[in-house]
């Protein structure tokens, strides 16, 4: 180990450091240290954001550790997305969970230790090191997901997430090992070799189904999406919204890179599976969130229809592809942080409400709620010019450059049946009458968190460059560009 | 940009300002604006007159582009030639009018802001059509036309037939219509612009270009002509479109004088005229044109003979006279046809406003037997409809002697089958025509009175407002044939219309010297109808009724309009209903409805519950399904890509 | 050779054996005991390869401490078997089904295992050859240095591991008196004794 390895994982090693001074700091003081406990661990995850950029500002792929742990401008681009997920997720949070009488000061660490598993996820280049990262990431997932312990529902959404994510874990683990059988590495790029020398064997194919399906199961695409709903609708609301962005972004990146940079050659193993997986879940959640009348269950269903949409970009399995994932991913964290900032503020006298025909009359009771939430609707629902249209659009222009015309017809076909639950709420919001007003006290955080998400929304169109071409960096250096 | 964009732009301020703000500035206000928005229009236009028609300086201001895709390109632009200058005149000049009799006849209306905003919008649009210099742009104004139509035949909104007579006109216009837009694109697609000069001047390259059209292969210019005319028919309300125009005396008086006697109605005649360096390499479209043309002028007179509705005689007059304005372009008369345009324009109003003026002073009576007796009442508005019924009849010296007369000496003088029929329609018409002038004049003013006796005390002469511009249409009735006749028509008329016009065989100048029996007999034909009217309704009102038992048959044929709303009632609008109640039934509630949104909608709506099912609950059931997608995923591959 | 391939099979066959016995049999402490099997089993697979460090850890952590904790919790917890079973049957022919697709899947795979010469080469092999340096050496000469990042990314697993197990479990309970020490030491004698002067004869 070099000192240029310790400088290229240093943004990790700063959060475990952080991480455990804060754990420390925590028990010393009790939980009543959770609001202090929670602000420094957003100032953590944006100093690290932000050691990104000052120790690997070149974004030039950098191999460390042994060749376990790669440093490009595709993790980079992940990794802030992350930490900005991660870090409006702990902000959002931090307000609710006093309201709630869920005071532990684990919990941001818990998140701190979530996203340092994610930053490891996509700067993974091993199955090893694959393997290790995705259990930081979701082992904490777990905790938080039951975190508020007396709840019923919430208990058993960890409980849950947890056997499955063992069964997943196990599928991955087996896939792995049977890459290493017919590959003889773990190592990607020796692994990228192996293919390009050898071939595809069955074997080979069948290890890679194994391990997508643990993949899929971190991104939540059909059909490994069962614990989805479940454990939203369990989960206090901003474990909710945690879980439906951060390691949403980083698992869809683990699966480009994984996809990718070691079975790049394979591409004709895996595309079928993953135009599968990716049908499936739009169909899935376009339609199965019709019936939906919980709006963290429909937020549940949602993102599984927004996982299929951005594996559209990454079946077509093209430079261009990636840029739409990417690209995807990106608005998809606005989008979603800002409906969460809602969802975490319907309130009735105080009592939490998470029915969407609670949203009633919404637009006569808080005009700017509900304005915010029209954005984030029809944003979602993919309507220009508004973000999410233009997400849908690269992803579904890569398809079809990439020859994938039908997948792309598809999508459009999902997108549209999707449509009508998001118009469903505005149309709650702005023609039901109100039967009881949703309270008017979101928190100032929460507020301004609303405020510039509905705004990159809106206005993405005006200036997109920073994410589209930040989107097209991380997707070159992945094609060896 | 020149002062002259004023012309077209002053209406539509004046528009505006009535349309959005008429009610906060209130209907004074509202009234002021649009008459002198219109005054400022008509004397720009005389200057324009003076100086491109007598002054032979033809213009064009470009204003800005409007569409570019690829090849086409099209300008707004307002070009100004003799013929452009010529429908300047009329249109403002009546429209004027129109406004300031609007001011005295709408008096008791409660929307006058909206009554002014339209007819100025109307002239707005009107002034587009005439000053286009593209056929889109042409288009543009045609369609805000009939727009204007729409909304002023509707203005009463409340009345049913209103409505109707509103719908019916804009219906029947869009057979037109299509015609009219199909002849553009034939046109952009034989010379690949709609610009006139472009067209213009490529189009004797086009002649014998053949052009599948619905599978017959045919004359291209042909085609493109025969589409045109179509629309003009529509327009114009000639045979077989004419349908709607007199339906369209639903709506207030002065804009039937306006729009479907003066200006409007004859936009198909200018079209003919402006597309003339067409039509001329087309002569079988020319042709049609006649013959439609003469067709009209006789069917249209002996409906108009029969006729009780005031309005309607007028406007069945109105559909003969354009009749005549349709047979001269068709013998590429085209000065002819326009000279008749201007000169009708002037009586024809007059004619309407005093049909107006009648209407207004027997409490919106309009029908002819319940009037009588009046002439002693009101008899400055007798004076005026009788100037305008001489005018119309072609008596010598009043404007329409000198326009009917060359008119039908150019359709004897072309010479040809059509010609020859176009000829003795067109004298036969005139006899009816001066016919019925004097039916309506003798059965409105004269005789016993036939009004209830509390409308006869309430009548009484119009205000002034209401007379001075029946006294400007009267003096234009009277001199504008005499005044005209040199430069539409007689020795001037190459220097008077410079380019704007376009002529292969010069008929106008034939005509001047065809035998004197051709030209004496419209004039004879004419105050025979006088005299017959007189004797049948004066003398011997007996006759009437005899021939009408007499001559049942033809009679209710005429009478009935020869049957034509109720024969396009059983072809087009019973059919078409029953093929609409059927499509909107069966093909789109139960088939689209049913099949799609519907379908899709309930199919979705079962698929979510069906998941919704699959969601239970249990670890097992979700571990379950993990595991199937993964056996699942393996054996697609296996059984596709590797098998 | 022929002595290692059947202590394979026989190690192998025992340890699926046992593993199938772990979900099926009724009472739960058999299931415990025959998972302990599957991992003396599975160590004995280990032996045979040649990595006897692994075996021995795999019996001193899964089998003492691991599998012990197990039978313990299960004796304690009391689980209803009969309850967890319903269903069992119900879903056996499908879930058997699956399972054999699966099976024959992989057997043809394995039938048709051939590695190219490429991989064969880059197989991997203990760092330094066993001959030289022994199972738990080779092991620890790579553990701190090539692969220190997966072992500190493991340390850091447990940590949370840790802190979930706390977070979910520790509860501080009213009414209940701990020892503190540094409360105690930190005592005066007058907060805890009061002298009263009690007059002689009279009684409190």
């Amino acid at each position: 180990m070099l000192i240029s390895d310790i400088q290229t994982v240093l943004p990790e090693i700063f959060l475990a450091v952080v991480g455990m001074g804060l754990l420390i700091y925590g028990v010393f003081i009790g939980d009543k240290s959770m609001r202090q406990v929670s602000w420094l661990t957003v100032f953590a995850l944006i100093t690290a954001a932000a050691m990104l950029y000052v120790f690997g500002s070149t974004g030039e792929p950098e191999i460390a550790m042994n060749g376990l742990f790669i440093s490009d401008a595709f993790a980079h681009y992940a990794k802030l997305f992350i930490l900005l997920g991660a870090a409006l997720a702990v902000v959002m949070s931090v307000d609710f969970m006093e309201r709630e009488q869920i005071i532990r000061f684990e919990f941001p660490i818990l998140i701190l230790y979530a996203s340092l598993g994610m930053m490891m996820m996509v700067s993974a280049n091993d199955l090893m090191s694959l393997y290790i990262a995705l259990e930081l990431q979701s082992l904490p997932l777990y905790v938080v997901a039951s975190i508020r312990r007396d709840s019923l529902r919430s208990t058993e959404a960890g409980l849950k997430y947890f056997v499955l994510g063992a069964l997943s874990s196990g599928m991955l683990l087996y896939g792995c090992s049977m890459i290493y059988g017919f590959t003889g590495s773990t190592n990607f790029d020796a692994i990228a070799a192996a293919v390009a020398a050898g071939g595809v064997s069955t074997g080979l194919v069948i290890g890679i189904v194994f391990l997508m399906a643990g993949l899929a199961f971190k991104v939540s695409a059909a059909p490994f999406h069962m614990w989805t709903p479940d454990v939203y609708e369990g989960a206090p609301t901003p474990v909710t919204a945690l879980f439906a962005v951060a390691p949403k972004i980083a698992a869809i990146a683990l699966f480009s890179r994984v996809m990718i940079s070691p079975f790049g050659e394979a591409i004709e193993a895996w595309q079928q599976v993953v135009i599968l997986i990716s049908i499936l879940s739009m169909a899935l959640g376009s339609i199965a969130a019709i019936a939906q009348t919980n709006i963290k269950r429909l937020m549940a269903y949602s993102s599984i229809g927004h996982m299929g949409f951005a594996l559209v970009g990454l079946a077509a399995g093209t430079e261009t592809g990636i840029r739409g994932v990417m690209i995807y991913m990106a608005i998809y964290l606005f989008m979603n942080v800002g409906t969460f900032a809602i969802i975490l503020s319907m309130r009735q006298q105080g009592r939490m409400v998470e029915g969407i025909n609670d949203l009633a009359g919404l637009s006569k009771t808080s005009p700017g709620m509900a304005l915010a939430l029209t954005i984030f609707m029809f944003s979602m629902a993919g309507i220009p010019p508004l973000a999410g249209f233009f997400s849908k659009l690269y992803v579904f222009s890569a398809a079809i450059e990439a020859g994938l015309v039908t997948l792309a017809i598809l999508g459009v076909i999902a997108s549209v049946i999707g449509a009508f639950y998001y118009l469903r709420i505005i149309k709650v919001m702005y023609f039901d009458a109100p039967v009881e007003p949703i309270d008017d006290d979101m928190p100032r955080e929460t507020k301004a968190i609303m405020a510039v998400t509905a705004f990159v929304t809106l206005f993405f169109f005006i200036w997109p460059s920073p994410i589209v071409d930040g989107a097209a960096q991380a997707a070159s250096v992945l094609f060896g560009g | 940009m020149s002062i002259y964009a004023l012309i077209v732009l002053l209406p539509l301020i004046g528009a505006f300002i009535a349309g959005f703000f008429g009610r906060s500035i209130g209907d004074r206000a509202s009234q002021i604006v649009t008459c002198a928005g219109m005054a400022g229009a008509l004397i720009l236009s005389i200057m324009v007159f003076v100086q491109v028609a007598l002054g032979g300086d033809a213009f064009t201001i470009r204003l800005f582009t409007w569409v570019i895709s690829g090849d086409f390109v099209v300008d707004w632009a307002l070009r100004f030639d003799t013929l452009t200058a010529v429908m300047l005149i009329v249109v403002n000049g009546v429209s004027t009018m129109v406004h300031v009799y609007s001011i005295g006849y709408m008096s008791h209306d409660d929307a006058k802001p909206r009554f002014m905003a339209y007819l100025s919008l109307f002239t707005f649009f009107m002034l587009m059509l005439v000053t286009a210099d593209n056929l889109l742009q042409l288009f543009f104004g045609w369609e805000g036309v009939g727009l204007a139509s729409y909304l002023l035949i509707g203005f009463w909104y409340h009345k049913d037939s209103a409505n109707a007579a509103a719908m019916k006109a804009f219906i029947v216009n869009r057979v037109g219509d299509v015609g009219f837009a199909l002849g553009i694109m034939a046109i952009f697609f034989l010379f690949g612009t709609v610009s006139f000069d472009e067209i213009f001047a490529r189009a004797p390259e086009m002649v014998g270009q053949q052009f599948s059209f619905i599978g017959i292969e045919a004359d291209a210019l042909t085609i493109a002509a025969i589409l045109l005319f179509i629309g003009a028919m529509g327009k114009s309300a000639q045979f077989m479109l004419h349908t709607w125009l007199p339906d369209a005396m639903e709506g207030p008086t002065p804009v039937s004088a306006l729009i479907h006697a003066a200006t409007m109605v004859t936009a198909g005649v200018f079209l003919v005229c402006r597309m003339s360096p067409l039509f001329e390499y087309a002569p079988l479209a020319l042709d049609i044109v006649a013959f439609v043309g003469a067709t009209t002028a006789i069917f249209a007179a002996t409906v108009g003979l029969t006729q009780f509705d005031i309005k309607r005689v007028i406007a069945y007059s109105t559909c003969s006279q354009l009749g005549y304005m349709f047979f001269a372009a068709g013998v590429s008369a085209y000065g002819a046809a326009m000279f008749h345009l201007f000169t009708h324009a002037f009586f024809k109003a007059l004619l309407f406003l005093g049909a107006g003026a009648v209407i207004h002073a027997m409490s919106d009576e309009q029908d002819m037997r319940k009037m009588g007796g009046i002439w002693k009442k009101i008899p400055i508005t007798y004076a005026m409809m009788w100037i305008g019924s001489l005018a119309l009849a072609g008596v010598p010296f009043f404007a329409g002697m000198y326009s009917k007369d060359i008119v039908i000496e150019a359709a004897y003088a072309a010479h040809s089958t059509i010609g020859q029929y176009a000829f003795w329609m067109g004298v036969i018409a005139a006899f009816l025509t001066a016919f019925y002038s004097w039916r309506l004049i003798i059965m409105t003013f004269h005789g016993k009175p036939r009004a209830s006796a509390e409308v006869m005390s309430h009548i009484h002469e119009s205000p002034n407002v209401m007379l001075i511009p029946l006294y400007v249409l009267a003096v234009g009735a009277v001199f504008s044939g005499y005044l005209g006749y040199g430069y539409f028509v007689g020795d001037e008329r190459e220097a008077f219309w410079g380019a704007s016009l376009f002529v292969l065989n010069d008929t106008i100048e034939a005509a001047h010297h065809v035998p004197l029996w051709v030209k004496l007999l419209p004039i004879v034909v004419g105050l025979v109808g006088i005299g017959f009217a007189y004797v049948c309704y004066m003398f011997f009102p007996i006759i009437p009724a005899i021939s009408s038992s007499l001559f049942g048959p033809i009679y209710r044929f005429f009478y009935n309009k020869w049957y034509f709303d109720e024969l396009y009632d059983r072809i087009f609008v019973k059919p078409s209903l029953y093929l609409g109640f059927g499509f909107w039934k069966a093909g789109d509630g139960n088939l689209i409805d049913g099949v799609g949104p519907d379908g899709v909608a309930g199919l979705t709506k079962d698929l979510s519950g069906w998941v919704s099912r699959l969601q239970s609950g249990y670890l097992y059931h979700y571990a379950f399904v993990m595991l199937v997608g993964v056996v699942i995923f393996i054996t697609w591959y296996l059984l596709t890509l590797a098998g | 050779m022929v002595i290692q391939a059947l202590a394979f099979y026989l190690f192998a066959g025992i340890t699926v054996a046992s593993a199938v016995m772990v979900v099926s049999s009724r009472n739960p402490v058999h299931s415990v005991l025959f998972l302990i099997l599957a991992f003396f089993n599975s160590a004995g697979l280990f032996v045979l390869l040649g990595a006897e460090f692994l075996a021995m850890i795999l019996v001193i952590v899964y089998v003492g401490a691991v599998a012990v904790l197990f039978l313990f919790v299960v004796m304690m917890l009391d689980v209803n078997v009969a309850q967890l079973r319903q269903g069992f049957l119900q879903y056996l022919p499908i879930g058997m089904l699956v399972g054999i697709v699966l099976l024959m899947e992989l057997a043809l795979i394995g039938g048709a295992w051939v590695l190219t010469p490429e991989i064969e080469a880059a197989l991997g092999q203990p760092i330094p050859p066993v001959t030289e340096v022994t199972n738990t050496e080779a092991l620890g000469q790579v553990i701190y240095t090539h692969y220190v990042y997966l072992f500190q990314a493991a340390g850091l697993i447990l940590l949370v591991a840790m802190i979930g197990a706390i977070v979910l479990t520790l509860r501080t309970r009213e009414g209940v008196k701990r020892q503190s020490i540094s409360k105690q030491n930190a005592k005066q004698r007058s907060e805890a004794v009061t002298v009263v002067k009690v007059p002689t004869g009279e009684g409190m």
